[in-house]
């Protein structure tokens, strides 16, 4: 994901204008000079200038360039590292209807196995992961975590 | 002296003790493993202290993060990997030790330092926070917002980054803060109809998308590192008396600055190691050794680092303004457990202060015993597969942030944060000012409209008072600073030619 500045920069030019824009729009207080837009049409305006030197690479100077990682042409090549989000979202939608212990046991089985850990480790580790951390949450925390299609036994 | 032993009362309870000594052990481990940061190390904590009383909850966070930022010169020392970014300052120069074969000395003054400089960072702390308590009943929200304001502008000068950069992360961080209708009006602003984004966004679930989900994708990005070959060290104490005798002067200056960086609001460990690092180098006699596997330059900075973390306290339990991320995380564990940050805390609470400054001493003291058992086993612990230890990290990250609020939307939310923190790191913008941003934009807004209201809209009155005209002074100061360096940099780079 590294994008030339000018498209951050420009990126952030528009964010600025649009948060700018609907905080001129908040209802005012009646009776009362500032309200609550003016702190977001200060921080757009301000995010709107930024955006800008950005964008024409003003301060580059200043920066280190980064060290270029070679991409892993390995499983899933780039989009590997939208897994860790795409698992949370998951996390979220699957943990009622299935339960904790399946969904983590999904969760850490698919991150293992995208970082290239065998079976010999993915496994065993799916299985024993979620089952520790329900312990600790949900004996010692009282987390209330979901039951689902799979209670644990305790 | 009553208060004192009420102290040591609440520090001897046994549930202190355990959490203590637990969280000791947690924040060297996860400290140690290359990437996972002492924030993220406290951020992942922040759940586990709902359940546990006032004292023991501060004492994990203090614990922890002393720990992780001690042990964070592990894997740098062995493999030039970074365990948090406040040990990338003289990673190279201790892996060159380590290449000298001398890397027991380079680790024994990681930990010999750190303790040292924890220690100096807590009686800091202990000597500063009354007084400057006396100073801070009589700010009003004229000082509270420049305050406020510098602990911000602090925050963007982070080394290594471009400074515009790192205000526009900042106010992206403000922009963020303002979701919900916590600010002065009560409207709700950029909810976008959600009734989930009407309470705002929780710093909680923020820091640990910005900081372990956005990990956990970089290793997906990343090679594997280095394994560590098996190692046996010598004395790890042995020769650090005289490297204590021999460097006392650095040693005190890197306490000093340290102390004066983490007081700072917005600067903490991070920019204290690189900072006392570049001024090792600058006063030593013999600067041309420096980055050759020379410990002056850690002995410094090491000590620097961990002394910044103690007085990183002193705005946090003043102000409520945080010194670094991990005061920020601490200073939402206060709120939750009743011991609200502002001055009177140490006049109402003393034996809570007490107990706090206990627990720094102790964690600094411990520090030793079981830092050297970390160094003995590091190569064990550092030879697990990434591969069984990131999936962990991001069923904590789900667990820790639903358990934050019961709400599987704080989930979806780390989710977000982690793509936001991994988008912009690759792309040069310091997500540490980010979250600074977030944690403290509600009391920007809230401390920035009440002086207008009360100004009437004049700017004037922000100026007047003497020491808010220091703090503007300080702020503008610290806005300009890179502007500055600019323009030394460019004259100095036109003169040289000719």
């Amino acid at each position: 994901m590294q994008l030339s500045d000018r498209v951050t920069g420009g990126v952030l030019v528009v964010l600025g204008g649009l948060a700018a824009w609907s905080g001129s729009r908040l209802p005012a207080v009646p009776g009362q000079d500032v309200g609550p837009a003016a702190f977001p049409m200060l921080i757009g305006s301000g995010l709107v200038i930024c955006g800008a030197l950005i964008a024409l690479g003003i301060g580059r100077s200043f920066e280190v360039p980064e060290e270029d990682v070679p991409a892993t042409g390995s499983r899933f090549g780039g989009l590997r590292v939208l897994i860790p989000p795409a698992l949370l979202l998951f996390y979220m939608l699957a943990s009622e209807p299935l339960g904790f212990l399946l969904t983590a046991g999904i969760m850490v089985f698919v991150v293992a196995w995208a970082l290239g850990a065998s079976m010999r480790l993915a496994v065993p580790l799916a299985l024993v992961a979620p089952v520790l951390v329900h312990l600790a949450f949900y004996k010692l925390l009282r987390v209330p975590l979901p039951d689902g299609v799979l209670p644990a036994p305790w | 002296m009553n208060e004192l032993m009420e102290g040591v009362r609440l520090v001897a309870a046994p549930d202190v003790i355990i959490a203590i000594v637990a969280s000791a052990i947690y924040g060297l481990v996860v400290g140690s493993l290359p990437g996972l940061s002492a924030t993220m190390a406290t951020a992942l904590l922040v759940p586990v202290t709902f359940w546990l009383s006032p004292i023991a909850a501060i004492a994990t966070i203090i614990t922890a993060s002393a720990m992780a930022i001690f042990s964070g010169d592990i894997p740098g020392c062995l493999l030039r990997i970074p365990g948090t970014p406040a040990s990338a300052a003289y990673t190279d120069e201790a892996y060159a030790m380590t290449r000298k074969g001398q890397p027991e000395v380079a680790l024994g003054a990681g930990l010999w330092f750190s303790a040292i400089g924890g220690i100096v960072g807590t009686l800091s702390l202990v000597l500063m926070a009354p007084l400057l308590a006396e100073m801070a009943l009589s700010f009003s929200t004229f000082e509270y917002f420049w305050l406020a304001f510098l602990g911000l502008m602090c925050a963007t000068l982070v080394a290594r980054s471009s400074p515009i950069k790192a205000i526009a992360s900042m106010l992206l961080g403000l922009l963020i803060a303002c979701i919900g209708m916590e600010n002065p009006a009560g409207t709700p602003r950029f909810t976008f109809g959600l009734t989930d984004l009407l309470g705002g966004i929780e710093p909680i679930p923020a820091l640990v998308g910005v900081f372990a989900v956005s990990e956990v994708m970089r290793a997906m990005a990343t090679p594997e590192p280095p394994k560590m070959p098996h190692r046996k060290f010598g004395s790890i104490l042995a020769g650090q008396w005289k490297l204590t005798k021999k460097y006392q002067w650095p040693m005190w200056r890197g306490n000093i600055i340290g102390v004066i960086i983490g007081v700072l609001p917005g600067a903490g460990a991070d920019m204290a190691a690189w900072v006392s690092y570049a001024m090792s180098k600058k006063f030593s006699k013999e600067p041309e050794k420096f980055g050759t596997g020379h410990p002056e330059g850690l002995v410094e900075a090491g000590a620097s680092n961990n002394a910044s973390l103690a007085s990183g306290w002193v705005p946090s339990l003043l102000f409520g303004i945080p010194g670094d991320t991990i005061t920020a995380i601490a200073i939402g564990v206060l709120y939750m457990k009743g011991l609200n940050p502002g001055p009177t805390l140490f006049t109402e609470n003393a034996r809570s202060m007490y107990a706090l400054y206990l627990i720094f001493i102790i964690a600094n003291i411990i520090m030793i015993p079981l830092g050297i058992v970390m160094i003995r086993i590091a190569s064990k612990v550092l030879r697990a597969p990434r591969a069984s230890i990131m999936p962990v990290i991001l069923l904590l990250c789900a667990v820790g942030a639903f358990a934050t609020g019961n709400n599987l939307f704080s989930v979806l939310l780390v989710g977000v944060f982690g793509i936001l923190g991994f988008v912009m790191e690759r792309n040069g913008y310091p997500v540490a000012a980010l979250v600074l941003g977030i944690v403290m934009g509600t009391m920007v807004e809230q401390n920035f409209i009440t002086s207008l209201i009360k100004s009437d809209g004049d700017v004037m009155p922000f100026f007047e008072r003497p020491v808010s005209a220091v703090l503007a002074a300080m702020t503008i100061g610290a806005l300009l600073w890179p502007l500055g360096v600019w323009i030394w940099n460019r004259t100095g780079g036109r003169r040289l030619p000719a």
